[in-house]
């Protein structure tokens, strides 16, 4: 796969805003700015409205931003639109990308026909793809009459055919069943690997982007708030997150002590026993925990480090964000 | 090269789709065939009754006038429908993405579906001159370029009301008005003065001429062509602009997708 030296993507202080018949703003993208280089998979997390669909929409220029900048393989955007998009191909809303009166083939020679592909020319690599996806057999089938998945698939497969350097995979998996995201998932993490693709990956699903995705850019309300490696992400947090099982019920006044010092914290007691979960905000707190436990004549039968996983850190990383957000409005 | 590719694409689904939609196309045509015989057998049963040869030229008037109001229809509505479906689809943002610019694939798509369009009106109109049993001049090298010139306007309407649809998406209702304001603009003779700037018009005034009269192009007026030419070129210019500024509202609102 061709690749330019430097950048595959980046997003310099792009920020969206709509206006609500001229007087409500909601600001969509608010200023955010990242780099993906080239053969990266990155995934772009967020919860419903964070503007991920809106961000990919403005860098493919579907979407016009209100201001910020756009670079695909160093090219500004803008300034080069429409011809850039021979670096860019996209899947956005799964099957809806499709015209269901047509069959597979049809569709991939379609799509990648307006994308300037000779179809003869291409021939062996459309079918190499139908292949890797599971898609053989139904090659000549009206996309109608397939399954989601399949459909799904067949979404994918026009957007891959196209031969980019430059991928955007928006909620690829949505609405399907497990085995089949499982089984997107593997295939489009081998081909990923296998063509040194540059993947941006929007997907509610963390599963798929823990799975695919060397990298994760989290957003809510518009902004990024965290831009990582997925394994450094889950680093940090395993470093600090602890699973502690103390004999008999918890002491008087512990859980209250260890509330005041450690977010997240979660105590269950019963006669017998008692299971403390808790994350500490810096690793040397350790020592403040180990204190705190010995002054309360707490006994620790057992300590171990919880293992996360994408979806706490995600749900941690977005409540620190909407509890910042709330004191920041207080006056 | 790369044109040519999103060419042949754009040609071939078309094809596609035209075989796969078959019963939808096959039954347009029939619909407005019987709108024709409606019209014709009225007023053949109007001038038996009234024992008046006053309609005799009339009835060449409405074969051409029904065979340029087809061409009009079928091609500003292929046009707006088509906008509309693919926003419904979900295909739109895709085209949008076609390296060549959507103006190209939404011209060479014009273009494909113009020679269908011209092949369905052929047939069309076959079948209306053996159903009067008056048979027309068929000029091709004259009636085709002042057919052209004729369906430019159409096409302008057809640009309006599909960047309308990028951004109110539900704009059915306008479709009926034009259809019928496209009937008017037939049935207005072009010698007013001030009919001769209503779309499809002064082209349906000459390619009357050439079928009902046997006029060769040339023949013709070059004043009456050149305005033909200018009236259908101003109504696709101010239909380009209608479609160019909604799809940067379109975009600016982010309502390319939307359906």
């Amino acid at each position: 796969m061709e690749h330019h030296d430097g950048i595959a993507l980046e997003v310099d202080q792009l920020k969206k805003v709509f206006r609500d018949r001229g007087t409500r703003e909601v600001r969509a993208v608010d200023g955010i700015s990242f780099r993906v280089a080239p053969g990266e998979v990155v995934g772009l997390l967020g919860p419903n409205g964070a503007g991920k669909t809106t961000t990919i929409k403005c860098i493919l220029g579907l979407i016009r931003p209100t201001s910020g900048r756009v670079a695909i393989l160093g090219r500004d955007v803008a300034s080069h639109y429409p011809g850039i998009l021979s670096q860019v191909s996209a899947v956005l809303e799964g099957s809806r990308n499709l015209y269901w009166r047509m069959s597979v083939w049809e569709n991939i020679e379609f799509f990648t026909g307006i994308h300037g592909l000779p179809r003869r020319q291409h021939r062996r690599y459309f079918e190499h793809l139908v292949e890797r996806f599971g898609l053989a057999d139904k090659r000549d089938v009206e996309v109608r009459k397939l399954s989601q998945g399949m459909k799904q698939k067949t979404a994918v497969v026009c957007a891959l055919a196209k031969r980019t350097p430059l991928v955007f995979l928006d909620e690829p998996t949505l609405g399907l069943d497990v085995e089949t995201s499982y089984e997107l998932r593997e295939t489009l993490k081998d081909l990923a690997e296998e063509e040194n693709r540059t993947v941006v990956l929007s997907s509610h699903n963390m599963d798929v982007v823990q799975d695919v995705c060397k990298r994760v850019i989290i957003m809510t309300a518009g902004r990024v708030v965290a831009d990582d490696s997925i394994e450094h992400l889950m680093g940090l947090f395993k470093t600090r997150a602890y699973r502690l099982v103390l004999r008999g019920p918890a002491p008087e006044g512990l859980e209250a002590g260890l509330a005041a010092h450690f977010p997240g914290l979660e105590v269950q007691s019963t006669p017998h026993m008692t299971q403390v979960r808790l994350r500490l905000p810096e690793p040397n707190d350790i020592y403040m925990l180990m204190d705190l436990l010995r002054d309360a004549g707490a006994t620790i039968e057992e300590i171990s480090q919880e293992e996360p996983d994408l979806e706490k850190i995600f749900l941690e990383i977005v409540r620190k964000e909407r509890e910042n957000q709330c004191n920041s409005r207080i006056p | 090269m790369q044109l040519a590719h999103t060419l042949t694409a754009v040609a071939r689904r078309n094809i596609t789709m035209m075989k796969r939609y078959l019963f939808n196309t096959v039954s347009a045509l029939i619909s407005v065939y019987m709108v024709f015989c409606l019209a014709f057998f009225g007023m053949k049963a109007f001038a038996a009754a009234s024992a008046s040869r006053a309609l005799d030229g009339t009835f060449e008037g409405t074969i051409v006038g029904f065979f340029v109001w087809t061409l009009a229809i079928f091609g500003y509505s292929g046009l707006s429908w088509e906008l509309i479906n693919e926003a419904q689809t979900g295909t739109l943002e895709q085209l949008y993405l076609s390296p060549a610019g959507f103006k190209w694939v939404c011209t060479f798509n014009l273009m494909v579906d113009f020679l269908v369009n011209v092949a369905a009106a052929v047939v069309f109109l076959f079948a209306m001159m053996a159903t009067t049993g008056r048979w027309l001049n068929l000029d091709v090298a004259s009636i085709a370029p002042l057919l052209i010139v004729t369906v430019l306007g159409a096409y302008g309407a057809g640009f309006a009301l599909g960047g309308l649809a990028l951004v109110f998406k539900r704009i059915q209702a306008f479709f009926q008005i034009v259809q019928f304001a496209f009937i008017g603009c037939l049935v207005i003779p072009w010698r007013i003065p001030w009919a001769r700037f209503l779309p499809l018009s002064m082209g349906n005034g000459l390619i009357y001429r050439v079928m009902a009269e046997g006029k060769r192009l040339w023949e013709l007026p070059a004043a009456d062509v050149l305005t033909a030419l200018a009236v259908g070129a101003a109504y696709l210019a101010v239909g380009l602009a209608v479609f160019s500024t909604c799809e940067r509202a379109a975009k600016a609102r982010g309502l390319l997708g939307h359906y």
